[in-house]
């Protein structure tokens, strides 16, 4: 009797127990190990961070040559001041690791395809795309090309070995909420896992694949047709860097010219939809990343200094992509923000100079056919002689199934990123790639001169063998200078050589070079006192090299306007420019549908909405109901307009649209054009037929969804998502004006990742701001305590110190790291 | 009996606190066994003693955390578990605290009763069993 009720205790107590240590399905959900996950020694009450008040405990660090002091300020951002510059970066790896360890984590992770290993079957697909694509490829080959110089290597080391030395000593009650939820450890990190940090901004930033739309649109329209929709070059655009005669006397590489270069599609048919699905509604303007900066030079500023401002859109994530960070030694003294995974500072000043950047828009990933000897897909021809590929196994782990073992095949154009997907159009095709070559000059070490560079020549000097994302690095200095360049690996193409799928069995189809560094567009101190650029065209048509791309066409131009028209510039301008919610696109757009627009066929209800619009100025402002009828209205209008595409999208064919700006320039001068035509019906439409319409349709949408006929802000849907799509830890409740054609370029959740404004003074002063907050821990203040700054429009003046022992308010807490 | 109840409920809780340097989370429950093995008692009592000093350790220690983070956290996560509030969270972590350490407990005393071949000294159980004789 006592027996059985002592073992019934302990079954049950060993049975409880159990039940708390194991992960449980919950529709579809997985649950971590609730006692784990719940009591309050290391479950996930131990990142319940005090709001108020934070302490650092001082620490020793074994490779340390000196001491390194590291001050915080209210915003906890991290000061560091060391000896050298090796100690500097290996305590911004312990910091960054400290406050952003599990972003490091997944970044890297689904840069080199491991994400199943933690999260599971799920991601699985995304695993294996990001292998075939070569990013871990690609990341090898910078360690190769990084590790010519030694010195730059140590560097990079020190760093990972300070994210190692915070992981170290790293109890499971201190790790991060998402490993507790997700219930997986934190592991080591190493110079190849910030390589591939860079590779997936890579990713982000310069791999667009038009080439298919773009031979099946030249395909299905014919020549004729297909020039008159997609003009290269629109000549209502203000390019980065204007023709002031500078390229005339060029000794220009000339590309070899090839007769096949620019030939579209040996199949001779329309490729198919990547997996057999294409959505449902065109994406209207899909032109999605993009960034704004320029500089004034003092001939436009209050102060007589030059002033630079940097705003780079992209996902907005929390944690937030950036951690800012200041790095003293006795070479140099930065501020700005860094990109976790990575040491050094990217968009940022130092007491001489400021720097930002914006991507560019020239193609740089091309795709080449492969003609495979036989079905066993070996051996191809090239010329005529027959190459044999280079398989390269890929081990995807797959958290709770059995190992899966990819094996890609590698040409002389590259990987086949598709050849795994029979009814992928793209399963003959190999990708030539930028950000798979190996580096000439290491990234860090561009970025660590950048970063100590006090002149122009400094700047100049340190751009040499950027390679990949190619950037616009905008530049300004206290001695007044200012410029801008252009600054990529780029290949001299042939004309139209990589706007479409390319012939791979051709070696003449390849890029032949690349554009001399001293080529690439540049200028400094233009007569006009500004540089700028917002991802628009690099140079007008006059640049003596072809280039091809996705350029934007709206916020350069508004840009433009204003920095011409500034006077007197002072922060509180630029920060106006950069809040600026004016769309060029409304402004081109809006007149010439509401000049078309047939108002006796409107009721007067009807005409209540045209009142609005006809008074609105064109800003995406929250409080705009104007704003949410015209974005409405212009995006079925658009549709309408391209109905001709449908015919090839529901033969489940991609196919590229038009430019919105042609279209509204059709609208405008051509609204007679066969393309206004409904296709569908009896009568012949023109331009008139196809806006109102889409004015009808707009009317009717807001009719069946009348809680969407709201100001702008409310109308759309905003999110700043948590990296784990956790939705608990992300920000589903602002409602921010702006939009993609505004250079406060928000949308849905893409926008102004990092905004800053400096005044190049006597003395350096800036002003930021970014979507979320320092910590990484969604138990901290420090969390998303930015949030709300950034969506009001504030800025933070940014605690730019010169002594650790400086005095300010601001000062929340000091550190010392001694070595081992 | 009243004496090694409040013995062994103050004890579990002060032991408990191994758990933050180190001790696995689920130690509480042989914390419990231990100290109850130590001070005998009824079964009852036992439990009592276990799920007061778990229950107290777990709540206490969640309850200051999360009274300095102003239950800015507990929300959040409280979210994650289909809408549970702060004070709920508190409240099933306080529980289940108390639980293992009461399972504990008990299974501490009623080994305890397997080495100590007589009649069990409390009222209770002499009547229950000579109700069900």
């Amino acid at each position: 009797m006592r027996i059985f009720r002592f073992i019934l205790s302990l079954v049950a107590s060993l049975m409880l127990i159990w039940l708390l240590s194991v992960t449980h399905d919950i529709k579809g959900n997985t649950l971590p190990p609730m006692g784990a996950f719940l009591n309050p020694f290391s479950g996930f009450w131990k990142n319940a961070e005090p709001l108020k008040g934070i302490e650092f405990n001082n620490a020793s660090l074994s490779a340390l040559k000196g001491n390194v002091k590291v001050v915080y300020d209210d915003l906890l951002v991290p000061h560091i001041f060391a000896d050298n510059l090796q100690d500097a970066l290996r305590v911004q790896g312990y910091l960054t690791a400290q406050h952003r360890l599990f972003q490091m984590d997944i970044t890297a992770r689904k840069a080199s395809g491991r994400l199943s290993e933690v999260l599971g079957a799920r991601t699985f697909k995304i695993d294996r795309e990001t292998r075939r694509k070569g990013l871990v490829f690609a990341a090898e080959n910078d360690l190769i090309g990084w590790g010519k110089r030694p010195e730059s290597m140590a560097l990079l080391n020190a760093y990972a070995e300070g994210v190692n030395a915070w992981i170290d000593q790293l109890k499971p009650a201190d790790y991060p909420i998402e490993f507790k939820l997700l219930n997986y450890k934190p592991e080591h990190w190493s110079p190849l896992k910030s390589a591939l940090v860079t590779e997936a901004m890579a990713e982000t930033l310069c791999s667009r694949k038009d080439d298919i739309d773009a031979s099946n649109a030249l395909l299905y329209f014919g020549r004729d047709t297909f020039d008159y929709l997609f003009p290269e070059w629109n000549p209502k655009q203000q390019p980065i860097i204007p023709d002031t005669g500078q390229w005339k006397d060029w000794h220009v590489l000339q590309p070899i010219p090839a007769k096949e270069a620019t030939q579209t599609n040996t199949i001779g048919a329309l490729f198919d939809a990547p997996g057999g699905s294409i959505p449902d509604i065109p994406e209207v303007d899909r032109y999605m990343v993009g960034s704004n900066n320029w500089a004034l030079s003092g001939a436009k500023t209050k102060s007589g200094h030059p002033m630079l401002a940097n705003d780079p859109h992209l996902n907005l994530t929390l944690p937030s992509i950036w951690f800012q960070v200041q790095i003293h030694t006795p070479e140099s003294n930065s501020y700005g923000v860094s990109l976790p995974g990575t040491p050094g500072i990217v968009i940022g000043f130092n007491e001489n100079t400021a720097w930002g950047v914006t991507n560019v828009g020239q193609d740089v990933s091309d795709f080449y056919t492969i003609k495979w000897k036989d079905a066993a897909r070996q051996q191809y021809w090239l010329d005529s002689t027959l190459r044999t590929a280079s398989l390269r196994m890929e081990d995807i782990v797959i958290k709770g199934q059995p190992t899966f073992r990819d094996t890609v095949r590698y040409t002389v154009w590259g990987p086949m990123p598709y050849d795994d997907e029979p009814e992928n159009p793209l399963r003959d095709c190999a990708l030539r790639w930028v950000a798979l070559d190996i580096p000439e000059f290491s990234t860090l070490d561009i970025f660590m001169k950048l970063n100590s560079g006090k002149n122009y020549d400094d700047y100049r000097a340190s751009l040499k063998g950027f390679d990949a994302p190619a950037q616009n690095f905008v530049f300004a200095s206290r001695t007044g200078d200012i410029a801008m360049q252009v600054q990529g690996k780029f290949p001299v193409r042939g004309i139209e050589q990589g706007r479409f799928v390319q012939d791979g069995g051709v070696s003449s189809n390849e890029w032949q070079s690349f554009i001399p560094w001293d080529q690439v567009p540049s200028m400094k101190n233009p007569s006009r006192g500004f540089v700028f650029s917002a991802n628009q065209h690099s140079t007008p048509p006059t640049y003596p090299y072809y280039f091809v791309g996705d350029f934007e066409d709206y916020r350069s131009r508004r840009l433009f306007d204003r920095l011409s028209a500034t006077q007197s510039a002072t922060l509180d301008t630029m920060k106006s420019f950069q809040l600026d919610n004016f769309s060029q696109k409304a402004a081109d757009a809006l007149p010439v549908m509401l000049n078309l627009l047939d108002k006796s066929a409107l009721n007067q209800e009807e005409i209540k909405l045209v009142e609005v619009m006809q008074a609105w100025h064109y800003n995406y402002d929250a409080d705009q109901l104007a704003a949410t009828l015209f974005d409405s209205w212009c995006d079925s209008c658009y549709v309408l307009t391209w109905d001709e595409m449908d015919v090839v999208r529901k033969a489940k064919k991609p196919i590229l649209y038009p430019d919105g700006w042609r279209w509204i320039d059709m609208m405008k001068n051509d609204n007679n054009s066969a393309f206004f035509d409904i296709l569908d019906t009896p009568v012949r439409e023109t331009a008139k037929d196809v806006v109102l319409q889409s004015f009808k349709r707009m009317v009717g949408y807001f009719q069946k969804n009348p809680d969407k006929k709201t100001a702008w802000g409310s109308s759309r849907p905003f999110a700043i998502k948590h990296l784990a799509m956790i939705d608990a830890f992300s920000r589903l409740d602002l409602k921010p004006g702006g939009c993609k054609s505004a250079p406060n370029a928000v949308s849905r959740a893409n926008g102004p990742s990092w905004r800053m404004v400096v005044s190049l003074d006597d003395q350096v002063t800036a002003q930021g701001v970014f979507p979320g907050g320092q910590s990484g821990n969604p138990g901290s203040h420090w969390y998303d305590n930015m949030v709300d700054t950034w969506a009001n429009g504030e800025y933070y003046a940014l605690l730019f110190l010169k002594s650790p022992e400086e005095i300010s308010d601001r000062i929340m807490a000091k550190q010392t790291f001694s070595p081992h | 009996m009243m004496k090694n109840f409040i013995f062994s409920a103050l004890l579990i809780f002060i032991l408990g606190n191994l758990c933050g340097f180190g001790l696995p989370w689920w130690a509480i429950a042989p914390i419990a066994a231990v100290v109850v093995w130590l001070f005998p008692q009824t079964g009852l009592s036992a439990f009592l003693a276990g799920f007061l000093g778990g229950m107290l350790l777990w709540g206490l220690h969640a309850f200051l955390l999360n009274s300095a983070n102003e239950g800015v956290f507990s929300a959040k996560i409280g979210q994650i578990f289909q809408g549970l509030s702060s004070n709920n969270l508190l409240l099933t972590t306080a529980l289940m605290g108390g639980v293992l350490a009461g399972l504990g407990a008990l299974t501490g005393q009623w080994a305890n009763d397997l080495r100590a071949n007589t009649e069990p000294k409390d009222y209770y159980t002499r009547r229950k069993k000579g109700r069900y004789k």
